[in-house]
Parts: C-alpha cells; sequence; structure tokens
C-alpha cells in the first residue's frame, strides 16, 4: 500500500462511498468534498497526490474547479462524468484535467485508471531521460534516433519521432488531438493537423504488434491518444 | 389635391389703397413735381404690390398707374390725351419696367414658396423615418405613415396592407381615416379604372412586400410634389413592413434558442440523473458480487443494459430532432476498427475476432464521424456476437470500394429471413425468434442506420455465403491523391 492521499469531490455521498470502496487497496487515505468550493479548500489544506473530480457539482462548473486546481496544484486529476459529449472531454483534459472516467464505471476500471494516474505522477518524466529507453519488446534511442526491435531496425519519419517522444514522455495520459499537435507540429497551424490520424495509424503499424489491438497507442474516441509504458 | 390659392384679397385692397393714397398726395403737389417722380413713385408702388398681392395685382395696379400719369400728369392735364412725343416714351417705358419687374418678382416668390415646401416635406418626411425606426412597435410606426399620408395627401382613407406570402391574402396592418370599413386592395388593373382609390405597391429589396391604399369620396388626383411625397412614403411604409417582419423573426428566433437551451438542459439532467444511481447499482453489486454472491453479477450486467438503453434513446431523440453533431474529419480506417475491438474485447473474452485488413497497402483513410463509425460497428459486432453461436468466429473486414471505404462484420448465425430483410433498421425492431432479454430496446441497428447516413455513409446487409449475415458500413474514402500531401 503506497502512502497517498487521495480528494474525492462529488455531491452524491453514495458515489464518494463506491469511489472511497473502489479505492481502498490503492491508498492509505481518502479525503471527501461535496462541493467545489469545499474541495478547493480542502486540495489547498491537504495537498492530495491525486483529486477525483466530479463533474455535476452544485456550486461550480467542474471545468472551473479543474482549472482553479491546476493553477497552483500539479496533483493528476481524474474527472467523473456523466456526459458523453468528447467535445467536454478534450476541453476538460485542454484545460487540466489528465483523465476522465464515464460513469457508470466499473471498479476494476476505476481502480487500473486511479493506479496508472499515481504510478506517472511519481515516475514522470524519469523513464524518457534514461538513453536508450526499453519500450515492451522495443528499445528506443531518442538522441540517436534509432529504434529497434530485436536485431530489426525501424524506420521512422521526423514526425512519427516527434509523435512517439510526446507519447512516451506523457505516457499513460490522455493527450488531446490539439495537446499532441501543439507539441509536434509547434506553432503551424491549418491542414497538418488533419493529418495527425493518419500518422499516428502509420507510426501504429511500425511499432505494435497488431495495429487493430494496439498495446502502446490507445485511442481515447473522439478525445485523442493515451500511451501506456508496458511494465 | 392641392390647395394654393391662399387668400390674397386682402393684401390687393391694401395696395390698391396705398395706389389711391400716392395718387391724391402726388396730385396735390402737382406743380412742384414732374414726370419722373410720378414714374418712379408708381413703380415703387406696383414692385410692393407685386410682391405682397402677386402677379394680377402688380399688372392691375401697373395699367392704373399707367392711365393716371396720362390723365393727371401729362399736359393736357385731366384728359385721356398725349399732346408731346416724349410722354409716350415716358409711359411706355414705365409699362415695360413695371411689367418685367412684377414678372422676375413673381418668379422669384414663387420659387421661395416653392422651396419652403420642399423644405417642409423633408422636415416631414425625416421626422417620420425617425419614427419608423424608433416607436416601440413597428405596428405603431405604419399607422404614423398612414396617417400622415392621409394627412397631406388629403383623402378620406389611407390603408397598409401586408402580403403574407405568395398565396395567403394580404392582411390590413394600419389605416388611417375612421367610417369606411377596410376592403382588401383592389387588383392593380381595377385601381387604373377607378379613379376614387389609388394603390402604391410597396417594395423592399425588390421585393413586394405591401401596398398602400388611397380611399376618397371624390377622384385623386395628384401633382408632382404630392406624387413625389408619396413615392417617399411608400418606401418609409415598405421599410416600416420589412421592419415588422424581422422584429417577428427575432422573436421566433429567439424563441426557438430558448427552447434548444431547455432541450438541452433536460437531456443533460436526464441522463445525468440516470447514470448517476446506476453507477451506484453497479458498483456496490460489483462489491457484493465480490463477497460472492453470483446474483449481484445479474444486477450489473442489468445495469449496464439499463445504460446502454438510456444512451440509446437519448440518441434516438437526439437524431430526431436533428441535434447529434456529426465531426466529420480525416480518420484512418483501421484506427476505428482497433476501438470497435477494444470496446467489444469484455463482450469477446474467450471468442474468435478475426480482421482482415491489407497491411501492405497505404493506411486507407476516410473523412467521417470517428465516434459515431465507432458506435455502429461496436453494435454490428455485438449483434454478431449475440445472435452467432459462441463457438463461430466473427470477422472483420476493411477494403475500399470504389469512393467508399467498406468495413464489414460477418458471423456464422442464422442470418436475416428474407421477409424480415426490410425491417431490420427500424427502430425497436428484434429478430422474431430472439429471447425478449436479448440485449437491448432494439434501437442499435435503426440509430446506426441513421448515424451513418448523416455523415455520407452507407449501412447494408447481406447473406453471407455458406450461411450467416455480412453487415457493411460504407464511409466516404478520401483520394490516394490527396493523401500524397503527406510528407511525412
Amino acid at each position: 500500500m503506497m502512502a497517498d492521499t487521495i480528494l474525492i469531490i462529488d455531491d452524491e455521498p453514495q458515489i464518494r462511498r463506491v469511489v472511497k470502496n473502489a479505492l481502498s487497496h490503492e491508498v492509505s487515505s481518502v479525503l471527501e468534498a461535496s462541493d467545489g468550493a469545499e474541495g478547493l479548500a480542502v486540495a489547498s489544506a491537504q495537498r492530495p497526490t491525486l483529486v477525483v473530480l466530479d463533474l455535476g457539482l452544485p456550486d461550480m462548473a467542474g471545468i472551473d474547479v479543474c482549472r482553479s486546481l491546476r493553477s497552483w496544484s500539479s496533483a493528476p486529476i481524474v474527472v467523473l462524468s456523466a456526459r458523453h459529449s468528447d467535445r467536454e472531454k478534450a476541453s476538460l483534459l485542454d484545460s487540466g484535467a489528465d483523465d476522465y472516467i464515464t460513469k457508470p464505471f466499473s471498479n476494476l476500471e476505476f481502480a487500473a485508471r486511479i493506479r496508472a494516474n499515481l504510478r506517472r505522477a511519481q515516475a514522470s518524466q524519469i523513464a524518457a531521460s534514461v538513453q536508450p529507453m526499453t519500450i515492451g519488446s522495443l528499445v528506443a534511442d531518442f538522441t540517436a534516433r534509432v529504434l529497434r526491435r530485436g536485431s530489426e531496425t525501424i524506420h521512422l519519419t521526423p514526425i512519427e519521432w516527434e509523435l512517439l517522444r510526446t507519447f512516451v514522455t506523457q505516457a499513460g495520459r490522455t493527450l488531446t488531438h490539439q495537446q499532441i499537435f501543439n507539441a509536434v507540429w509547434g506553432r503551424a497551424f491549418g491542414d497538418p493537423q488533419q493529418y495527425l490520424r493518419v500518422h499516428v495509424a502509420n507510426l501504429r503499424r511500425k511499432i505494435e504488434t497488431d495495429p487493430v489491438r494496439p498495446q502502446l497507442i490507445v485511442t481515447e474516441p473522439g478525445v485523442g491518444y493515451r500511451f501506456e509504458l508496458p511494465r | 389635391m392641392t390647395h394654393r390659392p391662399e387668400r390674397r384679397w386682402p393684401s390687393a385692397l391694401l395696395w390698391t389703397a396705398i395706389f389711391l393714397f400716392s395718387t391724391w398726395v402726388m396730385v396735390g403737389v402737382q406743380g412742384e413735381i414732374t414726370e419722373a417722380h410720378v414714374a418712379l413713385l408708381y413703380l415703387l408702388v406696383v414692385l410692393g404690390a407685386s410682391s405682397g398681392g402677386g402677379r394680377g395685382v402688380g399688372f392691375s395696379l401697373a395699367v392704373l398707374a399707367f392711365i393716371s400719369i396720362d390723365y393727371y400728369f401729362q399736359p393736357p392735364y385731366a384728359r385721356f390725351e398725349i399732346s408731346k412725343r416724349p410722354d409716350w416714351i415716358v409711359l411706355i417705358a414705365f409699362m415695360a419696367t413695371a411689367v418685367v419687374a412684377t414678372q422676375l418678382l413673381a418668379r422669384a416668390n414663387e420659387k421661395a414658396l416653392e422651396a419652403r415646401r420642399r423644405a417642409d416635406e423633408i422636415d416631414r418626411l425625416a421626422s417620420l423615418g425617425a419614427e419608423t425606426l424608433s416607436t416601440g412597435s413597428a405596428t405603431q410606426a405604419l399607422t404614423a405613415i398612414a396617417t400622415v399620408v392621409r394627412d397631406t395627401i388629403g383623402t378620406d382613407t389611407c390603408e397598409i396592407w401586408v402580403h403574407q406570402g405568395e398565396s395567403a391574402a394580404p392582411e390590413l396592418a394600419a389605416q388611417a381615416g375612421a367610417g369606411l370599413i377596410a376592403e382588401p386592395p383592389p387588383v392593380l388593373p381595377l385601381a387604373v379604372i377607378d379613379p376614387r382609390t389609388k394603390v402604391v405597391p410597396l417594395t423592399a429589396h425588390s421585393r413586394s412586400v405591401g401596398t398602400l391604399v388611397l380611399r376618397h369620396s371624390a377622384p385623386i388626383v395628384l401633382d408632382a410634389g404630392a406624387s413625389r411625397f408619396l413615392s417617399a412614403l411608400a418606401y418609409y411604409a415598405a421599410l416600416g413592413i420589412e421592419r415588422v417582419r424581422l422584429v417577428a423573426e427575432a422573436e421566433r428566433a429567439e424563441a426557438l434558442r430558448e427552447a434548444d437551451r431547455l432541450k438541452d438542459a433536460l437531456l443533460a439532467s436526464v441522463s445525468h440523473d440516470l447514470r448517476t444511481p446506476l453507477t451506484t447499482i453497479k458498483a456496490l453489486a460489483h462489491d457484493i458480487a465480490d463477497d460472492g454472491d453470483e446474483r449481484a453479477g445479474t444486477i450489473e450486467q442489468q445495469a449496464d443494459r439499463l445504460n446502454r438503453m438510456v444512451a440509446d434513446l437519448l440518441d434516438l431523440s437526439r437524431l430526431n430532432a436533428g441535434e447529434l453533431p456529426v465531426r466529420a474529419e480525416l480518420n484512418a480506417a483501421e484506427d476505428v476498427v482497433g476501438a470497435a475491438i477494444q470496446q467489444v474485447s469484455a463482450a469477446f473474452a474467450g471468442r474468435e475476432l478475426r480482421t482482415s485488413i491489407a497491411w501492405s497497402e497505404p493506411v486507407l483513410v476516410g473523412r467521417f464521424d470517428f465516434v459515431h463509425a465507432l458506435r455502429i460497428l461496436v453494435n454490428l459486432l455485438e449483434n454478431a456476437h449475440k445472435y452467432s453461436p459462441k463457438s463461430s468466429p466473427v470477422d472483420i473486414e476493411l477494403s475500399r470500394v470504389g469512393p467508399m471505404i467498406a468495413i464489414s462484420v460477418a458471423d456464422r448465425g442464422p442470418g436475416v429471413p428474407a421477409a424480415e430483410v426490410e425491417r431490420i433498421f427500424e427502430p425497436f425492431y428484434r429478430p422474431e425468434r430472439s429471447t425478449p432479454d436479448a440485449g437491448s430496446a432494439g434501437l442499435g441497428l435503426s440509430i446506426a442506420l441513421r448515424l451513418a447516413m448523416a455523415q455520407g455513409g452507407t449501412l447494408s446487409y447481406a447473406d453471407r455465403s455458406g450461411g450467416g449475415s455480412v453487415f457493411t458500413l460504407g464511409l466516404p474514402a478520401v483520394a490516394d491523391a490527396a493523401m500524397d500531401a503527406l510528407a511525412g
């Protein structure tokens, strides 16, 4: 058991209980807040390692709580939402949320996602600094730009290298199309953004064992992609 | 309908009196003055009379002065005789000067009067224009215009009729002048026949928006000024009608927006309010199942099923309202296939799901809505899983067919009986042999078909050779040439 403190901001006591139960094996303590203002107050006093935020709060829009938290805290924010609007998910991620989970969710899925976010918070970006880096059966050297699977060398285009670097350095985190585009293309605007998904498809063909059952680059429909670092 | 002849009699009498008085004075001092003094003084009187009393008075006094000069001030005195030739010159010069001066003065006067009338007209139009634009209701402005037209032109009534479209009868929007029953405006040729009615078509943006109708007990005759004034007012009336229409349109748009907001709020709250208890039920059932009660597993499954039905019903209502937005973007077809396989992986656990994709060919790229396409494929895969033996594999094939990307899902189930093929895409359709709790509300395929069509795609069924069914989703492909722009 890790010494993590998690804050749940949700106005429904039942949901708080469910979340608490699901996380009982994952974390050492769970704090609760029933609205946005209380949540922000508890967060600033107790400094939780992760925040679970429900979007349907009575006093504040979830996205405002998210922005406010993110302005001074780097703790991962996992959003709970009953609305299935992808645009909303994308704008949440763009404004600082790290992950979202759609209601109704299964305990297993929920616990797994929380675990992944905690792990990333602890080990973020450290892995990427070691060169060459091992990604499952792949060995990638980002400085020399060499990618190998066993003895086979895989050729990547410059854009595919940038994509892979972006994914690896933010592994475990759902990145919106916009965030990926900004990281890879910088300030360029216009057409290239349209081709982002085609580049991802090409990269998958090169690094995944089965591109329609991807293990590394996971699609978040309507939102973006998430890179899963194999353990 | 001119209303000119002003009362000029007082002025004519006044100047005749002045003429008589000055003649009397001059006759009194006859010995001390010459013809020149007399002619100059008379000239002054004639000019004064023509400026004050008009051309007629001027001319009359000029003739009287002519006679008076001859009679009183030229020898032989007190007789209508001219003894010397120069006397003629004086008389004719006087007469000519008087006539020319009178003429010039009268013309200048008329010009000044005309200018004043125009200035008045402009003032009235300007204030009317301001009124048209600023009155609380556009109907009030139309009534104001009708009143001004009636008062200015001097007819019994003035009506403004609004055209409600090609077929509908015109509607009376404003009326000035009481006592007359408003009849619909006469058709134009008829109005030409009856001189007591005048019909002015109202056009705005080169479109006929209404008719202005003047009715009078006597024939209506308009001079140039009145015609000009009427056409200017007709323009204002047209603008007023246009304003009535725009105001009504704006109100309708506002009402629609309000209804939209309400509907969105309702949909959001329904989805939130139903899903929150479902989350609790599902999670608690999961906990109980972990404790060893198998019945809790069924509760969890049914919660999932209820959740899918809520989603289906919400989507169907959004589709019906035409408000399920389609975001057609460039997408790789294999990406959506992969996402669909990922979503059904739990349901397919232990079952074979085979894919046929040409990996040596370039990535197939289409312009479609990723989330909707995914919804369709997941539905097809779930159906295939549900309606075919668990021991048989389900096949997904990805190919390019002309301008479309074809993604087909094939199973080895019983297929769809020929009699039912027409009905499978209807809402609430359910295979006749299926068990009542086979899964969903039977909305899946009808939603899938409409989602496909909304993004320019197709969804079709075919019997599979060797038994089973093949559902094919067609999505608009992007030409390879366009993809060559992808330099890497």
